[in-house]
């Protein structure tokens, strides 16, 4: 598999001339296609901020991020905006729906800003209902259905525009355990039978094993790195818990 | 502790409620101006009419003093949700709910009187400019001076205080239901989008609009009459301003949800949705906001026809100086003349009558006591010899006017289409004299060298008619169907005059036939008048003195006589109906002794009581409207944020979403407009049209409604672009 996003020496830094914190410090790594990488890291290793940082919403101090040939640091604010809409999905862990659209509508929008067609919203709209199950809450608002319903709505409205990057942060922070393992099911189905990148961010080590590659982050910088290989997931998750208490950080959640 | 936290939050929601705040400053500012007109001293003492302002300053108060209560509970309860959260941490660390009730109320307070005292301040530059317009109105110089009347400060602050009184009043009972839990939670609950029965609710829209159609035809037709119709269209008027709202966003449901294709076009599904859902839980507000803007549309129409009237009509009703009727044809005006004489300098006084084609056999019986039955029997028996109906009758001018006229409609016309000749009998005296009216050529030349107005020369077989320009459109066939009979047969007709000729009852009621003297010969003089033309102005008052002077000649006659009807001017008989004012309606001013430049201020001053309160009433009803529009999209802008903070991460620029903003609000803010428009507009087009008739003013029918809606737009734009402003400042933050 080739390299398809190149982190260069990424850098972000905050604060002022007397005061500096550095949220990534030099950070590098590359994502494959049809990859799905997890980021771990406790809270405030800048996971939130890196990821922020390859969605286009927040800029780089310094390095550069390249999807193939383009460098999105060098890009002007409307060139990012166009970039967003036809590269990248989002879901996030308070799902981000629009409240006053239904669970279709929300999705059909997605698809509207691109300028499709009807007749091919309105396929690639039942299609995606079909294979995320939520076909029968399509014409509820978002109070209507539960958390997992929700988010499983924010991931169709993602991936509806066939992003060459899904990216998801703390998809599952919000959702019980099953809605969880409902979830991270749709993930690897995604990944596997669409092949859709994936870069989730998570403190969940759970969540973490059902990814290909996880990076650990502390205090802004890699500091390790675990691939699953063959590995079947329980050995896997283990592995990923060794090393969270290895660094102490949260690794309490052994579910 | 307590008073330094009130005096915190009421900085913050003066900079986060700024509409509402300026809102209020400006109503004060407002109220202030318009009460001091009711004490300005000068005016109180110059007109007799100074009492009518104040019972219609008094009344519009009456409605703004309700409908800014309105504003401030509205504001108040808005404010009270939005704030939940923060009232909810007060509870939480152990603030008792009286105190709490009590800082909100004196945060209230103290928000309130700010806005008053800066609202006084930029009242006493408003009444400047108030007092100045009036005064120049009413043809006053007016020094610019402050004037701090005790009674008008009072009355604003009473106003004011009551205001808030009625506002507050149930404002204490909503801190006693609250719950710690459901104001902490208050702000985090969604928007829930309840839809149920959309399909059914879907229909209120066309029928709202169907409605309005059928109200708009009625009216242009002329079809609302009577009581009944009248309370339909009423009711039905309000029913639909509140009912077209829920149907409106019912309609915009039912178009997504069949996934129209508009649906599918840029932006559209969330504009739609974002409208249809604001709209559903806002109708009712909508509907006020409607009802208000219609209000103050028709509150402006008003201000400007009257404004407009006495601009462009005033000065044309009013040709000579002085002018004064007798019904005394023997009248010399020796009294008037002499009066007159002490208060100005007379260049040219000038007596003349009116006179009538009386029938001789009237003539001959005027000394016994014929009944007038029965002369008019004979009379008519007699004259039927004539073309038609109305010629070679005495009073055929009459008739045919009466007959003819659009202001009559079928008042005078019997079932069959003929003249009602008894009832236009009946009614002379009020509207035209009992006889056609005639002038002599020599004196209608000598009125027209006095307003200088080139003579008119006509044969000796001719006459002509000098009569209102309102009328004549209207006149095409009258020169042909009346006949008059000169002592050579009859006279042909030389053309109409319209030039301002003083119609209202002096130089006859609309019309005067002016006929060779030589030819007068045959007419008796039905009433005198006298002309006058006098150095510089006429001094103030001048005409009560003249006004006096009549009463006291009436009640020395009265002395003598029972019944006025038996009234006789030094021992012969009055002539029968020989007064009238003409036809026209609305504005009516027709006093026996006109002095122009009295009558013209009190006129001015008179109608400046109907333009004041009325512009008084439309703009307090703007604001108050506009702030609520404005408050209410600013303060969901914090939801809002998070929408577009979506649409962003959905991949759209800036620029876009600053176009989807634009749109939101312009829709928002153009709904309710719209219907006020439709409403407003076509009551107002009406009204007008009605003014112009019956008045006979220059203008188009949309001229009013115009003027008010640019006005209108004037203001509407102002808050348009603040809220603009500050809800792209608000949800664009995050930049």
């Amino acid at each position: 598999m080739k390299d398809y996003i190149r982190v260069c020496d990424v850098e972000k830094y905050y604060g002022n001339a007397s005061n500096v914190t550095k949220a990534i410090d030099r950070v590098s790594f590359t994502v494959a296609q049809g990859e799905f990488v997890g980021v771990m890291g406790a809270s405030g290793s800048g996971k939130t901020t890196l990821l922020n940082m390859l969605s286009t919403i927040d800029r780089v101090t310094a390095g550069h991020i390249w999807y193939g040939d383009t460098d999105i640091a060098e890009m002007k604010e409307n060139a990012l905006a166009k970039f967003r809409k036809e590269n990248l999905g989002f879901v996030f862990q308070d799902y981000n729906l629009l409240d006053t659209l239904t669970i279709e509508e929300n999705i059909i929008l997605a698809m509207t800003l691109h300028k499709a067609g009807k007749k091919e919203i309105r396929k690639r709209c039942d299609e995606m209902l079909r294979l995320l199950r939520i076909e029968d809450i399509r014409d509820q608002f978002p109070y209507q259905v539960s958390g997992g319903q929700k988010q499983r709505c924010a991931c169709a409205r993602a991936l509806i525009n066939r992003p060459r990057l899904l990216l998801a942060d703390e998809p599952t922070g919000a959702l019980d355990s099953k809605s969880s393992q409902t979830l991270l099911e749709t993930f690897t189905d995604m990944n596997q039978k669409m092949q859709a990148t994936i870069l989730m961010v998570t403190h969940d080590a759970f969540s973490a094993s059902y990814c290909s590659r996880i990076l650990f982050l502390k205090d802004g910088r890699i500091f390790h790195e675990l691939i699953r290989g063959s590995k079947s997931r329980r050995d896997f998750l283990n592995e990923i818990l060794d090393v969270l208490a290895l660094t102490g950080g949260e690794g309490s959640d052994d579910r | 502790m307590i008073g330094k936290l009130a005096f915190r939050n009421v900085r913050r929601s003066a900079r986060d409620y700024l509409v509402y705040f300026l809102t209020m400053t400006f109503v004060t500012a407002l109220m202030f101006a318009f009460n001091s007109l009711i004490f300005t001293k000068d005016i109180e003492e110059m007109f007799e009419v100074a009492g009518l302002m104040m019972a219609l300053i008094g009344l519009a108060t009456f409605f703004i003093v309700l409908i800014v209560a309105w504003l401030i509970n509205y504001m108040v309860r808005f404010m009270l949700e939005k704030r939940s959260r923060e009232f909810g941490i007060y509870l939480l660390i152990g603030m008792k709910k009286k105190e709490i009730a009590r800082l909100y109320q004196r945060e209230n307070m103290l928000l309130g009187t700010c806005a008053f005292l800066m609202g006084m301040v930029l009242g006493v530059l408003l009444q400047q400019i108030i007092l100045a317009i009036l005064y120049s109105m009413i043809r006053i110089k007016y020094d610019l001076h402050m004037e701090f009347n005790q009674n008008c400060i009072l009355m604003t602050a009473g106003c004011y205080a009551g205001c808030y009184l009625l506002a507050l009043f149930r404002c204490g009972r909503r801190f006693k239901k609250m719950n710690i839990r459901d104001l902490i939670e208050a702000q985090k609950k969604n928007e829930e989008v309840r839809e149920s029965h959309e399909q059914l609710k879907k229909w209120l829209f066309p029928v709202s609009v169907g409605f309005l159609a059928l109200f708009a035809a009625f009216i242009f037709l002329g079809g609302i009459k009577g009581g009944g119709q009248l309370l339909f269209f009423l009711v039905g008027l309000v029913l639909v301003i509140y009912l077209f709202y829920v149907g409106l966003s019912a309609w915009i449901v039912c178009y997504v949800r069949k996934r129209g294709n508009a649906v599918y076009r840029g932006q559209n599904l969330f504009l739609l949705r974002q409208f249809s859902s604001k709209l559903k839980t806002m109708s009712f507000t909508m509907g006020t906001l409607t009802a208000l803007f219609t209000i103050a549309f028709l509150g402006c129409t008003v201000s400007m026809m009257f404004s407009d009237y006495q601009n462009k009509l005033l000065d044309v009703k009013f040709p000579f100086d002085v002018q004064i009727n007798s019904g005394d044809v023997e009248d010399d005006f020796a009294d008037e003349i002499q009066l007159i004489g002490e208060e100005a300098k007379i260049l040219e006084a000038f007596s003349y009558h009116i006179y009538a084609n009386v029938p001789e056999d009237v003539l001959t019986n005027m000394q016994d006591s014929i009944s007038a039955g029965q002369t008019d029997g004979r009379n008519e028996e007699r004259r039927s010899a004539g073309a038609d109906g109305y010629a070679r009758q005495p009073n055929q001018v009459n008739i045919w006017l009466s007959t003819n006229l659009k202001s009559f409609g079928k008042t005078y016309l019997q079932e069959d289409g003929s003249p009602d000749i008894e009832k236009i009998r009946k009614d002379s005296g009020g509207v035209y004299c009992y006889y056609d009216t005639y002038m002599k050529l020599s004196d209608y030349n000598h009125l027209r060298r006095m307003l200088g107005y080139s003579e008119v020369l006509i044969e000796d077989n001719e006459y002509l008619i000098h009569l209102k320009e309102r009328i004549k459109n209207e006149v095409d066939t009258l020169s042909e169907d009346i006949v008059i009979e000169g002592s050579r047969g009859e006279l042909k007709f030389a053309g109409y005059y319209t030039e301002p000729f003083s119609q209202d009852g002096h130089n006859g009621g609309d019309y005067v036939v002016v006929i060779p003297d030589s030819q007068a010969r045959l007419l008796v003089p039905y009433y005198s008048e006298m002309a006058l033309d006098i150095e510089g102005e006429a001094p103030i008052g001048l005409g009560n003195l003249l006004d006096d002077l009549n009463s006291l000649e009436k009640e020395e006659e009265e002395e003598g006589e029972d019944t006025e009807e038996e009234r006789d001017f030094a021992g012969h008989r009055p002539m029968r109906g020989n007064t009238c004012c003409g036809s026209d309606t609305i504005i009516v001013m027709s006093p026996e002794n006109m002095v122009r430049d009295n009558l013209i201020p009190e006129t001015r001053y008179l109608l400046s009581t109907l333009i004041f309160p009325c512009f008084y009433v439309g703009l307090v009803f703007l604001c108050v409207a506009l702030t609520v529009l404005s408050v209410q999209q600013l303060s969901d802008s914090a939801k809002y944020k998070f929408r577009y903070s979506v649409l962003r991460k959905l991949g759209m620029s800036r620029q876009e979403i600053d176009i989807v903003i634009w749109k939101q609000l312009v829709c928002y803010y153009l709904c309710p407009v719209l219907l006020a428009v439709v409403i407003g507009g076509s009551i107002s087009v009406f009204m007008s049209g009605k003014f112009i008739f019956y008045t006979g003013i220059h203008s188009v029918v949309f001229y009013y409604f115009f003027l008010s809606f640019l006005l209108f737009f004037g203001i509407y734009l102002l808050y348009f672009i603040t809220t603009y402003v500050s809800f792209r400042r608000n949800t664009g933050a995050e930049e």
